[in-house]
């Protein structure tokens, strides 16, 4: 967070007073700021099979700019009480008794959260830590419900118990720290930028008064308006490569993590630029299972140090694979 | 007109001395009897070819309306309904096929590819019948021509992607779906429903009352005159009765007889083609298309997989339109098609519909309990517990009896037309046996002054 520089988290109060009326920010917009542009691409303008895309995570954000002083999100979550037990009256115990673990998921992020066309599965790195957890609590694999939700159920979900935890490339930021609990950080991403292979674009700077495509109210736009580019968001970030493929966006801009499933599968594209965001990743829980929280940082801490995190990491991201992100718990 | 005429003539010389002068010119051959006949006889002739020519008119008006509802209306409306349903299987089958891991069922891509053909060879075929020059029905044919190989195109990249293991598969599926639902599915109901207006006015045309009622009055009204003309001659001239004019009386009634004969049949021929033809085919076709957009809700519930319950919520709505219930589609098609041949059909899909509303409540709760993998078996499944076989029948039985009362309509459609063949130019000759009737017989009478 202490990385992220101070004219992104400013364009992301201004975006979200545009699009989320978040007023109580507090923050005018910035006089060089556009406004989003809905796509006028067919993807976004019948997205028959698409939920509608959300605002909740630049709403977030916004908050998140508020509220920065007074946290820090790489360090915000509950330490472990020792190695992961099922202890009886816990949340824990009733996912059990229950059978199976209910986890909102993505099913559209290459690597991260994804249907694998080929056996009907969702898999990727985000999904490996729910099977971790699931694991942990079951003694066996399996026991997972998978929800795909997208940004904007993810909170929601969480509040309303139809989840029991989301991982779903979900960035840490305080204004969520307000709504719910995060695990300990388990992937660090950052803001860059896919092109197809013979742009001449290297990073946001270049794409002034262009296309770029993000998802319907994500961060990521807020950055793109900062930049003077045009922002042209649909529901689901593979939409964002089919406009690209169409040559209907210059550019999309989003997590590293994101835009690599998206480069992996189109080789005409390339990933440029630098890395413009700090975007720390945890799984979401409910802030009245802190007994889960304290379970899932115990799960991840074990993951980190016998070599599953490593090898999850190899399979889905590639190698070399570096130090899992550092560690830190509120209390 | 004729015999009023010649009397009114008559007293005019006696009533009105002050007669302008123009007319009294005429005045010394109207008082003779032979300037009455001579009158008769060009008043006969030109009340039989004006006879001729009302009567033709009235008979090709509604043989051009029967034979256009079966040579034009009726193919096209046709044309309409076979791309509106099977764009909508199309779209049931592209999701279906998606439904499952790995490689599509083969059944389902053939279905796919099957309706996919028969959607295009509709759009060709309604083109050819020239639905491209009538109306709101041409910009939806145009709309329909244009982006169908748009749609085609995109299933077939998500496929490639889908192969490849790609989750932009899916984003491609996403994006020929919401074309379909937004830009084919519309077009095609906005065609398929201007067609029918089209058909039913057509239709209506071929049964309307109004042309025929004036065309039998002004018929008999002749009769009136002839009769009236025949008994002045009778008495002006002491013979029992003028063949001529007896003739031109018996061909008239020919006439009269024939357009009331074959506008009766006719009637109902194209009535009961209505009735018993496209009526429930119209129904039956719109339940048939309820229910694939149901059964297009159902696999994208589970695709979507996302408990927001969006294409559930479709489902639902879906199957409260179809029914059976009052107001419903399935007990409306069920009414039409009663008496018809689709009746028993009709009667099957209501039970085949509540057997798969009982299947689909039974895939929601294995859905809902965590149990994905067997919900999805079971739409896709043809064991006797499995919610596809009830759904494959009810489009089976609706399918079965669209077909039937198709039969029914183009039998009796074309029976309608016939009843019209001929009677046309059977009503000129009539006219002009008419014609030459009076000639003959007045001359006659008129030879015998000199």
């Amino acid at each position: 967070m202490n990385a992220r520089p101070r004219l992104v988290k400013a364009g992301a109060v201004a975006l979200a007073a545009v699009i989320a009326m978040a007023v109580s920010a507090g923050c005018a917009a910035r006089p060089g700021a556009r406004p989003a542009v809905t796509a006028t691409a067919r993807v976004a303008v019948h997205s028959g099979v698409a939920a509608p895309a959300i605002a909740a995570r630049s709403v977030s954000r916004a908050g998140a700019g508020a509220a920065a002083a007074t946290c820090n999100p790489d360090a915000a979550s509950l330490a472990p009480l020792g190695p992961p037990q099922v202890t009886a009256g816990s949340f824990m115990a009733k996912i059990r008794a229950r059978g199976f673990l209910i986890a909102g998921v993505d099913q559209s992020t290459y690597h991260f959260g994804y249907l694998n066309p080929l056996d009907g599965q969702i898999e990727g790195f985000d999904i490996d830590m729910i099977k971790a957890v699931a694991e942990a609590i079951f003694g066996s694999p399996g026991h997972v419900v998978y929800k795909a939700i997208s940004d904007a159920q993810r909170i929601p979900d969480i509040l309303n118990g139809t989840v029991d935890i989301v991982a779903h490339t979900m960035t840490i930021t305080c204004a969520r720290l307000q709504q719910v609990d995060f695990s300990s950080v388990y992937f660090q991403a950052h803001q860059r930028v896919l092109v197809l292979k013979d742009s001449t674009a290297n990073g946001l700077a270049d794409l002034s008064g262009q296309k770029v495509c993000a998802t319907s109210g994500s961060d990521s736009a807020t950055l793109i308006t900062h930049y003077h580019a045009i922002p042209v968001t649909v529901p689901y970030w593979t939409d964002c490569l089919v406009l690209l493929q169409q040559d209907q966006v210059a550019a999309i801009s989003t997590d590293d993590s994101i835009l690599d499933g998206l480069e992996a599968q189109d080789p005409f594209t390339k990933l440029v630029g630098p890395e413009l965001t700090q975007e720390p990743y945890g799984l979401a829980i409910s802030k009245q299972h802190q007994d889960f929280v304290r379970f899932v940082n115990a799960v991840l801490a074990k993951e980190r140090t016998d070599g599953a995190w490593a090898a999850s990491y190899a399979r889905w991201v590639g190698t070399p694979v570096p130090a899992p992100p550092a560690v830190g718990y509120a209390s | 007109m004729a015999s009023t005429a010649v009397s009114a003539g008559g007293r005019a010389g006696s009533t009105v001395p002050a007669r302008p002068r123009r007319f009294r010119r005429f005045r010394p051959t109207l008082s003779t009897t032979p300037g009455r006949l001579r009158l008769l006889l060009i008043i006969g002739v030109l009340l039989s070819l004006a006879w001729g020519a009302l009567a033709g008119f009235t008979a090709s008006q509604y043989a051009a309306a029967a034979s256009s509802v079966v040579a034009t209306r009726e193919p096209l409306s046709l044309d309409a309904q076979q791309i509106y349903s099977r764009l909508s299987d199309a779209n049931d089958a592209a999701a279906t096929a998606f439904l499952t891991g790995g490689l599509e069922p083969p059944a389902v891509r053939q279905r796919y590819l099957a309706d996919i053909g028969a959607a295009a060879s509709g759009i060709e075929a309604a083109t050819a019948n020239g639905g491209a020059a009538s109306g709101a029905a041409a910009q939806d044919l145009n709309t329909l021509a244009e982006d169908l190989p748009v749609y085609a195109g995109e299933v077939e990249t998500a496929r490639a992607d889908n192969r490849l293991g790609l989750p932009l598969g899916a984003a491609y599926l996403r994006e020929a779906s919401g074309l379909m639902r937004s830009t084919l599915l519309p077009a095609a109901s906005g065609m398929d429903a201007a067609e029918n207006v089209s058909l039913d006015a057509t239709s209506a045309q071929a049964t309307g009352l109004p042309l025929i009622s004036v065309t039998l009055a002004v018929g008999l009204v002749i009769g009136y005159l002839l009769y009236r003309a025949a008994r002045w001659l009778r008495r002006r001239t002491n013979r029992v009765l003028n063949l001529g004019l007896v003739a031109a009386g018996l061909a008239l009634i020919v006439s009269l007889a024939w357009l009331a004969a074959a506008y009766t049949a006719g009637r109902g021929d194209m009535l009961a083609a209505q009735a018993r033809g496209s009526t429930p085919v119209e129904a039956l076709a719109k339940a048939g298309i309820a229910a694939q957009q149901a059964h297009a809700d159902e696999s994208l519930t589970l695709i979507d997989n996302s408990g927001d319950d969006v294409y559930q919520q479709d489902y639902v709505s879906e199957e409260r339109a179809l029914g059976p219930g009052p107001g419903t589609l399935l007990t409306a098609a069920q009414a039409a098609a009663a008496g018809s041949p689709a009746a028993s059909a009709a009667d099957a899909a209501v039970l085949d519909a509540r057997a798969w509303y009982a299947a689909h409540a039974a895939v929601r709760a294995l859905d809902d309990k965590g149990s994905h993998a067997e919900a999805v078996a079971s739409v896709l499944g043809t064991g006797p517990a499995d919610a596809g076989v009830p759904f494959a029948k009810l489009t089976a039985d609706l399918s079965a009896g669209t077909t039937a009362d198709q039969a029914t309509f183009d039998k009796s459609a074309q029976a309608a037309a016939g009843d019209f063949t001929a009677l046309a130019p059977g009503v000129a000759v009539a006219a002009l046996v008419m014609a030459a009737s009076c000639a003959w017989g007045l001359s006659r009478r008129l030879v015998e002054y000199r």
